[in-house]
């Protein structure tokens, strides 16, 4: 008997890593992304190598990609989103694609459409070569575009529809891995995100050094010579109800400081914070070295203030002097943290599994981290709960384990 | 491309033994046992240390999940698929994979198996910390583990409720720790706020939350009235008689603060089994820090050893807490049903051996990252353990290896190409790229029309260790204005030593560059990740700048 098919929400590193797996033990695999690209977050995450790799796994995920792309088990449906499922002995799934969409099929990565309509937006590039197509359509600005997206692709690529397009799929079991929502900086309002051009997020700083090489300031593109990294922004902050730590704002930021003065030495980098979390099993080493390039100060900033020549005023508590402080900084990057997907809701309800108390997917069994509520239904990265991407793609394995041995799939 | 200088080889038809060897037995060896057996595999599980029972470190188990442990416990000794041998102890292993011979020793007898795959599951050991604190042992100083037996027994737990204890934690100054010890603290300092008139203060360097609900745990038993002092630096801690004090400087009141507890609890480290040193070298894979076992290499992730058929999970290769070995378990069994399949499967050669050429000296033996070679009167490369990367084909002082999809001729063809491929006034440069890193970083740059010099051509190669010192001195000849070599970042290498065999041939290559009189900069060395566009394009073109500025 032919085995069923599985459906993965999701085509970030989790959702990937899990589609590969199942593919690899022969299933054919939906895997359905809701933007326009696969690979999540974290194909936008750059090298954080000094002279040496410092096992951020980023380059894990391009691998990844290249992988699920080429691979012809997997059935890729992008700007897609799930409609509604329902249980029979099978699952019956709707999805539901965007009004307009790049047909990979006739899209020849020539990059016409992105030329001409970047700078508005509508065309959004891919991070990756290996993302097909390279290109994608801005899903917020399709309704008002519908006319220049119909004329603009000498190929005909771009598919354009009035009525939004519905496509059925049967899944025997289903995988959900929706990632998170990093956290929005602005509701720290006291570090000026968006006000002030040179308070960036984290995910900002990996666009810069992806799109420059070094970390430019965004007022002036000048390279940041005094670099701050407030840490938990977001993550472990009792005030917005967050009570959980993010996991990987720490190794983020200590492997970007050590790459960014590996390639640069002047660099004056400070890391504000209030317990170091550890990078892997040579923690203890590399936290030496850092001790020895980046100055820690255990102490959470209080707020931010523009000063002379795009610089930042930061007031903090200085521990030594027993007393606030204030210091001057080029560059202040906020180690913004992971929240759950605010699609999780809406998932939560349509398939009948619950939320935790922080608003990721509940395991029912506290050692399977991969379990719901709900059999064959499986749960994988971060839309479980903060993950690095090492233990996104394990945690995906171990979701596509479990769907091998729900489908009764043995070798 | 010239049909001649490709290779032909058949598929050969393998195979591969469905029993798995299972080494550990704690949590995470039975856990492996099971769900291998589930997956129509033959188990033989090698409990180690213990005598006849299973060896679960208290510890690990939460004792909320005690009873689901035993049960697993009993399951897999009902098993008629898992085949356990007590009391032995792995001594040698030959072979290749899905084909091992195992030996174990049993008393004073030697007992030999077969297995297709070897899984290394080995635990945890505690090691107390209280000497660095300068304390001895005693009624009132106690280790973790001793502190969560105490809170265990309903006798000892009740004197220390009706004692209405004053406890002192000590964390993270001896060691950093890890989120599971965290756990483990952070449940002992709740435990002991939940008992009425008993205390619990802090003292605490990093607090690792880096786990699920660990943060919420710390909040809590912050509310129920623990106390946390967090400090950069160790408390002085003075232990006379039964008297003990705790004292440190606070800086925020700028005063010291002195406390003396009825109890110290102190804090232990988590390390690797002591048998992992002797398992890594029978099993000629790789060790990483601190005794676990599996380098640092993104590569290996999850649950890969450098050899294809071994594999590390759960506390074996990094600390680990049940779920995580759980989440290894099930990695390694999707691995070991690729690998091993329904024991039978067809592969093609990825290197072969030209047995009239090979002296049988072994070069390839001690150079291949992966241990897939062995000789009988020539050597012979496993295919099913050779991953490709070319490394030994490099190193060969006979050329007597050839990789199929890499032979020398077929380099040769494509160097003279990229060599003399016809360019405008701009320097001919040829880069070697690894296919893993720097031809993925070329490629994206191209994609993305990032500026490239017009003189530049990519080579792919396996691996930046399959890089000949003559193909770069050829490319130089055949007409290359510059040779870059472009290799993974050190500990990056999936074969993990190709990036270093390549450095060490680029500094050959340029001492026979100044011994024939030509310039050194002629010749780059740059590792680069896939993820590396942007750096890629400006090691390119700082290049195509230099030799063009020495031109004019």
């Amino acid at each position: 008997m032919e085995p069923k098919n599985v459906m993965i929400i999701g085509g970030g590193i989790a959702g990937m890593a899990a589609a590969w797996e199942l593919a690899e033990a022969g299933l054919n695999v939906d895997l359905v992304e809701k933007s326009g690209f696969l690979g999540g977050h974290a194909i936008g995450y750059t090298c954080k190598a000094t002279s040496e790799c410092l096992q951020c796994g980023a380059c894990s995920v391009e691998k990844m990609l290249k992988d699920v792309v080429g691979n012809d088990k997997i059935n890729i449906h992008l700007s897609t989103e799930v409609e509604n499922i329902k249980k029979n002995n099978d699952y019956s799934i709707k999805l539901k694609k965007t009004a307009a969409f790049i047909d990979v099929k006739k899209c020849t990565d020539c990059g016409i459409c992105y030329d001409k309509l970047k700078d508005n937006d509508i065309i959004l590039q891919g991070y990756s070569k290996n993302n097909a197509p390279l290109y994608a359509i801005n899903r917020e600005k399709i309704d008002e575009n519908k006319i220049t997206l119909k004329e603009i692709c000498p190929e005909g690529a771009i598919s354009v529809s009035d009525k939004t397009s519905y496509e059925d799929l049967t899944a025997g079991a289903i995988i959900v891995a929706t990632g998170f929502d990093p956290f929005n900086p602005e509701r720290k309002g006291t570090y000026g995100y968006e006000k002030f051009p040179n308070v960036i997020s984290g995910l900002d700083l990996e666009r810069i050094k992806r799109q420059n090489g070094f970390p430019a300031r965004p007022s002036d593109g000048a390279a940041a010579q005094k670099i701050a990294f407030i840490q938990c922004v977001g993550s472990r902050d009792e005030n917005l109800g967050n009570l959980w730590c993010s996991q990987i704002c720490c190794p983020y930021a200590l492997r970007t400081a050590e790459s960014l003065k590996h390639k640069n030495p002047d660099l004056d980098i400070t890391v504000f914070y209030m317990d170091i979390q550890n990078t892997g099993k040579s923690f203890p080493v590399f936290y030496e070295t850092c001790k020895n390039d980046i100055r820690f100060i255990r102490s959470i900033p209080v707020d931010i203030f523009p000063a002379e020549n795009d610089t930042l005023n930061m007031r903090l508590f200085d521990e030594a002097q027993g007393a606030t402080a204030m210091e001057t900084f080029d560059l202040v990057v906020l180690s913004i943290g992971i929240m759950p997907n605010s699609d999780n809701e809406k998932l939560s309800a349509q398939m009948g599994i619950p939320l935790d108390e922080d608003g990721f997917f509940k395991n029912s069994d506290e050692l399977n981290k991969t379990s719901t509520s709900i059999d064959g239904i499986f749960v994988a990265g971060t839309a479980q709960g903060p993950k690095n991407i090492a233990a996104s793609m394990a945690h995906a394995g171990q979701a596509a384990s479990g769907v091998l041995n729900y489908l009764g799939v043995n070798k | 491309m010239n049909t001649n200088t490709k290779l032909q080889t058949d598929m050969e038809k393998i195979d591969l033994s469905k029993d798995i060897a299972v080494i550990g037995g704690g949590y995470t060896g039975l856990k492996a046992a099971s769900r291998i057996s589930e997956s129509g595999y033959h188990v033989i599980l090698v409990p180690q240390h213990n005598d006849a029972d299973f060896n679960f470190s208290v510890l690990d188990v939460p004792s909320t999940e005690i009873n689901r442990v035993k049960a697993l416990e009993n399951e897999v000794a009902n098993n008629t698929n898992v085949e356990i041998l007590p009391k032995s102890t792995l001594v040698e292993a030959t072979g290749v994979p899905g084909d091992f011979t195992l030996k174990f020793l049993f008393a004073d007898s030697v007992i030999e198996k077969k297995a297709g795959a070897v899984v290394v599951a080995t635990d945890t050991a505690v090691n107390p910390l209280n000497t660095i604190y300068g304390l001895n042992p005693a009624e009132n100083v106690v280790s973790l583990s001793e502190f969560e037996n105490l809170l265990a027994s309903q006798d000892t737990k009740k004197e220390i409720q009706t004692g209405q204890k004053t406890v002192a934690f000590l964390v993270g100054f001896a060691h950093e720790g890890s989120p599971l010890l965290m756990k483990r603290i952070l449940n002992s300092v709740s435990e002991t706020v939940g008992m009425d008139g008993c205390s619990a203060y802090v003292y605490v360097n990093n607090i690792k939350v880096a786990d699920d609900g660990l943060e919420r745990l710390y909040k809590q038993s912050r509310d129920n009235g623990a106390i946390y002092f967090k400090l950069e630096k160790s408390p002085t801690v003075m232990q006379e008689n039964e008297s003990l004090t705790v004292r440190f400087h606070d800086p925020v009141i700028r005063k010291d603060i002195e406390l003396n507890p009825d109890m110290i609890v102190c804090e232990e480290s988590m390390i690797a089994d002591e048998t992992n040193l002797s398992l890594a070298k029978i099993l000629r894979i790789d060790q990483g820090p601190m005794g676990f076992l599996q380098n640092e290499n993104v590569h290996r992730l999850p649950v890969n050893s450098n050899r294809e058929g071994i594999f590390v999970i759960g506390s074996a290769r990094e600390v680990q807490s049940l779920s995580q070995s759980w989440t290894d378990v099930d990695n390694m069994v999707l691995r070991v049903k690729q690998l091993i399949g329904d024991g039978e499967k067809s592969i093609s050669a990825k290197a072969v051996v030209d047995r009239e050429k090979c002296t049988i000296c072994l070069t390839c033996y001690r150079c291949c990252p992966h241990e897939a070679i062995s000789w009988d009167d020539k050597a012979i490369i496993s295919q099913v353990a050779c991953q490709g990367c070319g490394i030994c084909a490099s190193e060969c002082p006979m050329d007597a290896i050839q990789l199929i999809d890499f032979t020398d001729a077929e380099m040769a063809d494509r160097i003279q190409k990229a060599a003399s491929a016809v360019t405008a006034n701009t320097p001919k440069l040829v880069a070697f790229c690894c296919q893993n890193s720097a031809y993925e970083a070329g490629m994206t740059a191209k994609a993305f029309n990032y500026q490239l010099p017009a003189g530049l051509q990519l080579i792919k190669v396996p691996c930046a260790g399959k890089i000949d010192i003559h193909y770069i001195l050829d490319a130089l000849v055949e007409g290359a204005d510059g040779v870059l070599v472009l290799a993974c970042h050190h500990g990056n290498c999936k074969s993990e030593s190709g990036n270093t065999y390549a450095k060490w041939r680029i500094n050959d290559a340029y001492r026979k560059l100044e011994q024939i009189g030509i310039e050194k900069n002629r010749l780059e060395f740059a590792t680069l990740a896939s993820n590396m566009a942007v750096d890629f394009a400006r090691i390119v073109i700082d290049m195509e700048k230099r030799i063009s500025q020495k031109k004019d």
